[in-house]
């Protein structure tokens, strides 16, 4: 019998063949292994995605939800709540609003490739995604010098999940408690000294005149770290990864960098580094055959709706000529990424220098050890070596 | 299904059936109508959907949302009386027939 294990290695490793049975064979599956409903079809997601008044937020949307985000966070609440809490941040989101980092970003970027000094081999994670990335989001929320690997080592535990268990495990549940606290202590800062960032604007909001709850202060500013630490530099390793393999493609971005913007898309469409968010049913659904209850959670498979054959031509196919409008690596709808105009400028920045100094490059070793997460894919280190 | 007709900056004209529910920026994006970008993938938080709606359909729309209403100043071509963000309509029968005109430029 089919089994699909968003738990197992196997599955972090390479999910695609399950999810294409999932598409063809079983398009409303019922996965034993997460307790939930599995959309895999691009149509049954955007459907789901359009509709939030059937397909909630609002009792989570990781597939192993954290204690106490339900319901406090972007990510986990439903309009109009939703909408009032996302028109508070926005605007500081915009890609307008956002030329204001290309300088500060492209100089973070020089500074961490200097510091590799032109050595042939490195892990790309540890040395420059993961460093850029924090530079990036701790300047984006004027957080304190300090503490800055601390802060990333928790974001990329939190989102992770045991394969045994199939749940967060303790050290999962510990990171994120360290971060809901440094979220709180930030918080209080700010309080007393607002600053004119993104974070001082939003824990100073007001909706009709209240200001927020605290628990929504402290979950959003928990979830807007770990989202922006764990999320870009996830991705930009995924980025790093597929240009390794493509030499084709990569070659031709060294030649022409102004198609980086045409890759970074058809990355996130071929193998975008956020793979699986959830919903829950808020009255009974019949799809593809299956009845679906009331309260029954919904598993989004935003990989697999990007690799969908009914929807992208060779999808199996990494093509930078493609521009794959319409692809799911942001998801969509109401809870389309919030950071997403913040990780194109991000990444196009990344590797417009990377590329720059490292031209010919290719994966070190043969296999990659990948971050265990029923939501997210990315490696947990990429060891590469310049030619 | 119901069907909308979208009219391109240089005069090209697409008409495509839209599922009930999918929005006027997924019709777009999906069937090759280069006119849109739709950047933020939906969530009204760009403005590079913008599109002049038909006079005959103005009145059928659902109102302006506040979040629209701001993000419609942000738009790169004129903001006129018909203007609105693609991602903000959802189809319904009652919009079958709709036409709608884009405008040169999104950002
Ligand atoms: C390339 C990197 C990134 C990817 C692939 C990504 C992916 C996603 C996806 C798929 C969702 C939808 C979740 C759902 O459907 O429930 C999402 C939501 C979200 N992302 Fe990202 N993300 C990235 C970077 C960022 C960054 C840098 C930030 C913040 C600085 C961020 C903040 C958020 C927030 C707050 C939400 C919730 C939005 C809402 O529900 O309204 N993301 N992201």
């Amino acid at each position: 019998m089919f089994r699909f294990d968003p738990y197992s290695p196997a599955n972090d490793a390479d999910p695609f063949d399950a999810y294409k049975t999932l598409r063809d064979e079983y398009p409303a599956f019922w996965c034993e292994e997460a307790g939930m409903w599995v959309y895999s079809r691009y149509d049954d997601i955007i459907a789901a995605l359009n509709d939030w008044q059937t397909y909630s937020s609002a009792k989570g949307n990781l597939v192993d939800e954290l204690p106490n985000r339900a319901g406090a966070t972007l990510g986990t609440t439903d309009p109009p709540r939703h909408d009032r809490l996302r028109a508070l941040i926005q605007k500081a989101m915009t890609k307008r609003a956002l030329d204001v980092i290309v300088e500060p970003t492209r100089g973070m970027c020089k500074k961490h490739l200097d510091a590799l000094d032109g050595r042939k081999s490195f892990d790309f994670v540890a040395e420059y995604s993961s460093k850029v990335t924090v530079d990036l989001l701790f300047d984006l929320f004027a957080m304190p010098e300090s503490g800055r690997q601390t802060v990333r080592d928790n974001a990329v535990l939190m989102v992770q999940t045991d394969p045994v268990t199939r749940q967060k495990g303790p050290e999962h549940i510990g990171a994120y408690e360290w971060m809901a606290k440094y979220a709180n202590e930030l918080i209080a800062e700010r309080k007393k000294a607002p600053g004119e960032d993104l974070l001082s604007n939003f824990i100073t909001a007001e909706i009709d005149g209240e200001s927020l709850a605290d628990r929504e202060i402290q979950m959003t500013v928990t979830t807007l770290i770990m989202a922006g630490v764990e999320s870009l530099s996830g991705f930009l390793s995924m980025m790093a990864y597929n240009l390794a393999e493509q030499h084709d493609a990569r070659r031709a971005l060294v030649a022409d960098p102004s198609l980086i913007p045409d890759a970074i898309e058809e990355s996130l469409r071929f193998n975008t580094s956020a793979q699986r968010f959830r919903r829950c049913l808020t009255r009974d659904v019949e799809n593809h055959g299956q009845i679906m209850k009331e309260g029954d959670f919904i598993m989004l498979v935003y990989g697999s709706g990007n690799r969908d054959e009914r929807r992208f031509a060779n999808p199996d196919v990494f093509d930078i000529a493609r521009k794959p409008r319409g692809h799911l690596g942001f998801g969509g709808g109401v809870h389309a990424c919030l950071g997403g105009a913040l990780a194109r400028v991000a990444t196009k920045i990344a590797f417009e220098e990377f590329l720059g100094r490292y031209p010919e490059f290719e994966r070190v070793g043969e296999t990659t050890k990948w971050v265990p997460s029923s939501n997210f894919r990315s490696p947990m280190k990429l060891d590469l070596a310049a030619a | 299904m119901p069907k909308v007709t979208y009219i391109e900056h240089d005069g090209r004209r697409f008409e495509v059936d839209l599922p009930e529910g999918w929005s006027l920026m997924q019709g777009a994006l999906l069937n090759g109508v280069t006119g849109i970008e739709g950047e933020c993938g939906g969530s009204c938080g760009c403005a590079t959907c913008h599109l002049y709606v038909d006079e005959a359909f103005v009145d059928r729309l659902p109102e302006i949302a506040e979040a629209e209403d701001e993000m419609l100043d942000c738009t790169v071509a004129q903001r006129e009386a018909n203007s609105r963000l693609g991602c903000q309509i959802k189809m319904t029968p009652d919009l079958d027939g709709l036409v709608v005109r884009l405008p040169e430029e999104q950002s």
